[in-house]
């Protein structure tokens, strides 16, 4: 099976974010909004992964 | 909160005709296409899938899960973001295949139509209380806004106006295999007023609830407890299969389905979507904790999933209630509108056609498009009835559990399409059985028996849903892994199942052309539904009617059945298409498709990686080097189909490949079929200088072939031939006119043999008649004598011009480096062209400085001389003129011949000083007067230009001649020359 190594990094980043980041979303004086900033933070190094894709036109 | 009803239903209806309006002006072409196919706009579409669940249900979420409600965000998002996984290979199938729903991707894969007709069954259960779910959260919200109006009023007059919406949506063509633009507009549209309606409700309740952000952090303050509700999710249970759910509808629901793959516009488009789609999904999840508090801190006692429309009027701001309203109203209608017209489809398709097809001289396109209609108002008026069904206690976040809990049992189905060949038909239908079976029983039988189908026999629906997940893929595998798979199961595995390239068998079809393809299809389509499908198909292919290749019919009928397939579901496409035009033969040991091979290779290239991405780097140096070879390359299968056609091959029979591969040898045009088919057919693996007429020219080649051993295939000896063309007519006109020239110097040496001879007896003549000169005083005698001597003087530089022929450039040691002077070369050449019959009918025309000398062989000048009067004679008429100038030009000697022929054509300029070159007719001159003029010439330290036409009204040319002139002593005082004319 071809995973594109742009993906697995995608998957890594985001397994360890998922990780580090229940804690710290989960604190009690955390804002509320703290999952969405880590929302955008995956969303950015998605862009940057399906970037390289573009030219693969079929 | 109390609007006008009429208020309420203006709104709507303005809002779907708006939405209408824009469907219409795209595709009359009024909306610039760059903005229709771009990938925001794709992105904005595929914001169809955020639905009532989306705007209202994750409110109530909020509340119940805390961060739990971003479940549903987050497996949408986590399909997307991992698309290259599973969304771009089905994209990829269903835009080769052209399936246009998950029925038809399952019927195509598992070859079973009871397989499409058991999914579009099942999703038509799934999807029935998803629609049901809109309709209520659109009469619900409605009658919220409008107490006195009746619900159940409300809900038919939305489903009336949305049923004529969708039918005028969805079948305003004929055929729905291609994009839809005005569709995708008008989606893209309502997800964009969607997330504007979402996001000003937001700031709307920070703002006008809280006043701003410190408010409200003060007021969560006071909020321990919902603060602890939010932060304590259960990652590790509900949220994960929430997740999972939603991860499984980007393919299984069909609106999604619809969405993705059929109005997609590329591949760039779904990688922008890969990001863009979960951005779009978080920006819609960003109001809802601020809406769902401000809700709570207003005391209304309406259900909770639905503050969004009640904040506004209850922080007096109506019209932000109108606007939440408008929002939830796009949400429910497109995705009305999407799933009936992708279930309208799949029924039409699956369950529809299997049973009753449209006659052969029926219009086909009508006919489906009135079924088509007829299944659309069917499918949203189930819906209708649905919403009636369930008890008033029952969420809307408890039916939408049992619509995406329903598409979860297509998961081992669809991961099997792509990644596991054993996967066949029976595993999965019985897999589906099972897990729908436990789902119907467990959480849909409950919403009409007034169990609360959370807490059936005390487990919950997470639990549910898992079991029946689990006990669908137990018995996929196992009954996969017990039964056995078909022929056409294996070969579509194959097709679908990544990394796997099988070796194909080529076959042969019944149908040899297009025509016959039109008279085998007229009998169950009828002659024009079979004309439009094949002439469509042929020029998707950029085929002509004229092709009769194999390869092309092969590719026309796989063409064929991917379009039927958009039309008529994939299975009655198969059955058409597989009934009416045949393969005459099954299969053949040892004759790979390797056409098909190439292309799929090709094809999947850029996902090569590793040892395969080498492998793949080496076959294609190896082609490379065939293509590349300067000989020309065919292969042929065993039954002498052309396999490959190189470029040599190409240049030289005038014959892309691209024409002729897939092409049998037969189908050659003369003089190539004839070459050849006897070549092919002869004992012999060499043919040496077979000769042969092309376009008026003879050619001649050598011909070798060579058998392809089979190496792996205890079948067949051989796979077929390699055959070698090799052009040698060059050489062959080089040798002969290296033969000709050696019988022109055998005739110099003869010559200068007979004039040695005769030249004895002229001497002696010469003394006789000097002797009778001297001796005798007669005048008659002395007259007589004279004349003798005269002639035997002629005779004698007549045997000395052509001993001195003879002997030029025999031997360069030999050469004379003397003072040559020109008038003397130039009257000896007069002398020899004046003794040729021909040259009587020429006025040659001399013009030489007298003083005009340069160092070199006499005998060398001489003959480039006689050689360009020669050929400006052959080239002037009759009594034409042709003139020879020698004159001093400063430091250089310039000698021009010019004549009044025609000229000499561009294309031939620059090979007429080629050996062997000539346009003269055969017989009448060998090629090698200007290439020896040439050599000469750069051995004389000169050089030669030649002009023409001399002018451009009587054409003619010239040859100039330019030499380091040389000066005597008389002239300068010493022997001396002019630099070479070269480093001038």
């Amino acid at each position: 099976m071809y995973i594109p190594r742009s993906i697995l990094v995608l998957l890594l980043i985001v397994y360890l974010l998922f990780l580090l980041s229940v804690d710290w979303i989960n604190q009690v004086d955390g804002a509320w909004y703290r999952p969405f900033i880590l929302g955008f933070l995956v969303i950015a190094v998605a862009a940057w992964s399906h970037r390289e894709q573009d030219s693969d036109e079929f | 909160m109390n609007f006008e009803l009429t208020t309420i239903i203006a709104l709507g209806s303005g809002y779907l005709g708006l939405l209408f309006g824009i469907a219409f002006i795209t595709e009359r072409g009024w909306i610039s296409v760059k903005i229709v196919r771009h990938p925001i706009v794709y992105v904005l579409s595929l914001g169809v899938f955020a639905s009532v669940w989306a705007y209202y249900t994750s409110v109530g979420n909020a509340l119940r899960d805390g961060y739990g409600y971003l479940a549903s965000s987050i497996g949408i998002s986590l399909a997307f973001l991992l698309s290259p996984l599973l969304l771009r290979p089905i994209l990829q199938l269903t835009r080769t295949y052209q399936l246009s729903s998950l029925a038809d991707l399952i019927a195509f894969r598992y070859r079973s139509p009871w397989a499409g007709t058991m999914t579009t069954l099942v999703i038509l259960f799934a999807v029935t209380p998803l629609i049901a779910l809109q309709i209520r959260a659109v009469s619900d919200t409605a009658s919220i806004l409008s107490p006195e109006a009746a619900q159940g009023s409300l809900a038919t007059g939305f489903c009336v106006v949305i049923t004529l919406f969708s039918i005028l949506f969805g079948t305003s063509r004929k055929a729905g295999r291609t994009q839809y633009d005005g569709l995708v507009m008008a989606i893209a549209f309502e997800s964009l007023v969607k997330l504007i309606a979402f996001l000003v409700v937001g700031a709307f309740a920070i703002y006008g609830g809280f006043g701003g952000f410190d408010g409200l952090e003060r007021w969560l303050q006071g909020q321990p407890e919902l603060i602890d509700s939010l932060k304590n999710t259960d990652y590790f249970s509900s949220f994960h299969v929430m997740a999972l759910l939603f991860f499984t509808a980007a393919v299984a629901m069909p609106h999604m389905f619809y969405v993705t793959f059929n109005e997609n516009n590329g591949q760039r488009a779904l990688s922008f979507a890969s990001w863009g789609l979960p951005l779009y999904f978080l920006l819609l999840s960003l109001p809802i904790l601020p809406i769902l508090w401000a809700g709570l801190l207003s005391g209304s006692s309406v259900q909770v999933e639905y503050f969004p429309v009640i904040i506004g009027a209850a922080y007096q701001t109506p019209s932000i209630s109108l606007l939440a309203y408008l929002g939830g109203l796009s949400a429910a209608s497109g995705l009305i509108i999407v799933i009936t017209l992708a279930l309208s489809n799949m029924c039409l398709n699956h369950l529809i056609l299997p049973l009753t097809q449209p006659k052969a001289n029926q219009d086909i396109y009508r006919w489906l498009l009135w079924k088509r209609r007829i299944l659309i108002t069917a499918i949203i008026w189930a819906g209708f009835l649905f919403h009636y069904l369930p008890s008033e206690q029952i969420s809307i976040q408890v039916i939408g559990i049992v619509a995406f809990t329903a598409c979860l049992q297509f998961v081992p189905g669809i991961i099997s399409i792509l990644y596991w060949r054993e996967a066949n038909k029976k595993g999965f239908i019985s897999g589906l059985a099972m897990g729908v079976c436990i789902w119907f029983l467990f959480l849909m039988l409950p919403l009409f028996t007034e169990a609360d189908p959370l807490s059936l026999v005390s487990i919950n629906w997470r639990e549910i849903t898992a079991f029946s997940l689990i006990s669908n893929c137990l018995v996929f595998v196992a009954v996969s892994i017990l039964s056995s798979s078909t022929d056409e199961e294996r070969s579509s595995a194959d097709i679908c199942t990544l990394d796997t390239i099988k070796r194909r068998k080529r076959s042969g079809l019944v149908a040899k052309s297009p025509p016959d393809f039109i008279r085998s299809l007229s009998k169950p389509l009828g002659d024009k539904t079979a004309n439009r499908e094949v002439s469509r198909a042929l020029l998707d292919l950029n085929l002509g009617e004229e092709d009769r290749r194999p390869y092309a019919m092969q590719q026309l009928r796989g063409k064929l059945e991917a379009n039927l397939s958009g039309l008529l579901g994939p299975s009655i496409a198969r059955e058409i298409i597989d009934g009416y035009l045949p393969y005459s033969i099954v299969s053949e040991h040892g004759s790979s498709d390797l056409n098909v091979i190439e292309n799929r290779i090709e094809a999947y290239r850029s996902n090569l990686s590793g040892m395969a991405a080498d492998l793949d780097n080496l076959r294609r140096y190896h082609r490379q080097i065939l293509l590349d070879l300067p000989l020309g390359v065919c292969s042929l299968s065993t039954d002498n189909e052309v396999i490959m056609w190189n470029r040599s091959l190409e240049e030289f029979t005038q014959i892309n490949s691209a024409d002729v591969v897939g092409s049998q040898l037969i189908d050659l045009p003369e003089p190539w079929l004839t070459l050849f088919t006897n070549f092919v057919d002869d004992d012999a693996n060499h043919s040496y200088k077979y000769a042969f007429e092309l376009n008026g020219h003879k050619k001649t080649v050598n011909l070798h072939k060579a058998l392809i051993e089979q190496t792996n295939d205890p079948h067949s000896s051989h796979e077929g031939f390699i055959v070698l063309l090799e052009d040698i007519t060059e050489t062959e006109i080089l040798e002969a006119g290296l033969t000709h020239s050696e019988r022109l110097a055998s005739i110099g040496r003869l010559a200068a043999g007979v004039a040695h001879e005769i030249g004895n007896p002229i001497t002696g003549i010469a003394c006789l008649a000097q002797t009778i000169r001297d001796e005798y005083d007669s005048d008659e005698l002395l007259n007589l004598a004279t004349q003798i001597i005269e002639q035997t003087d002629r005779t004698s530089k007549i045997l000395q011009s052509l001993v001195n022929f003879a002997h030029a450039g025999t031997d360069k040691s030999q050469y004379e480096n003397e003072v040559v002077i020109l008038s003397e070369s130039i009257a000896q050449a007069e002398t020899l062209i004046s003794l040729d019959m021909k040259s009587k009918e020429l006025d040659l025309y001399i013009d030489c400085d007298p003083n005009a000398r340069i160092l070199g062989d006499s005998q060398r000048l001489l003959q480039v001389l006689l050689n360009l009067i020669n050929n400006a004679r052959d080239a002037t008429q009759a009594n034409g003129k042709v003139s020879l100038q020698a004159k001093i030009k400063g430091e250089i000697v310039e000698i021009a011949v010019t004549d009044e022929g025609i000229g000499i054509p561009d294309a031939i300029k620059d090979r007429i000083f080629d050996p062997f070159f000539t346009t003269k007719e055969a017989g009448e001159g060998t090629g090698l007067g200007l290439s020896l003029v040439f050599s000469i010439v750069e051995d004389l330290g000169g050089d030669i230009d030649i002009i023409s036409p001399v002018n451009e009204d009587i054409g003619g040319t010239r040859v100039i001649l330019r030499f380091p002139c040389y000066h005597s002593d008389s002239e300068t005082g010493s022997d001396t020359q002019s630099p070479d004319i070269n480093a001038l």
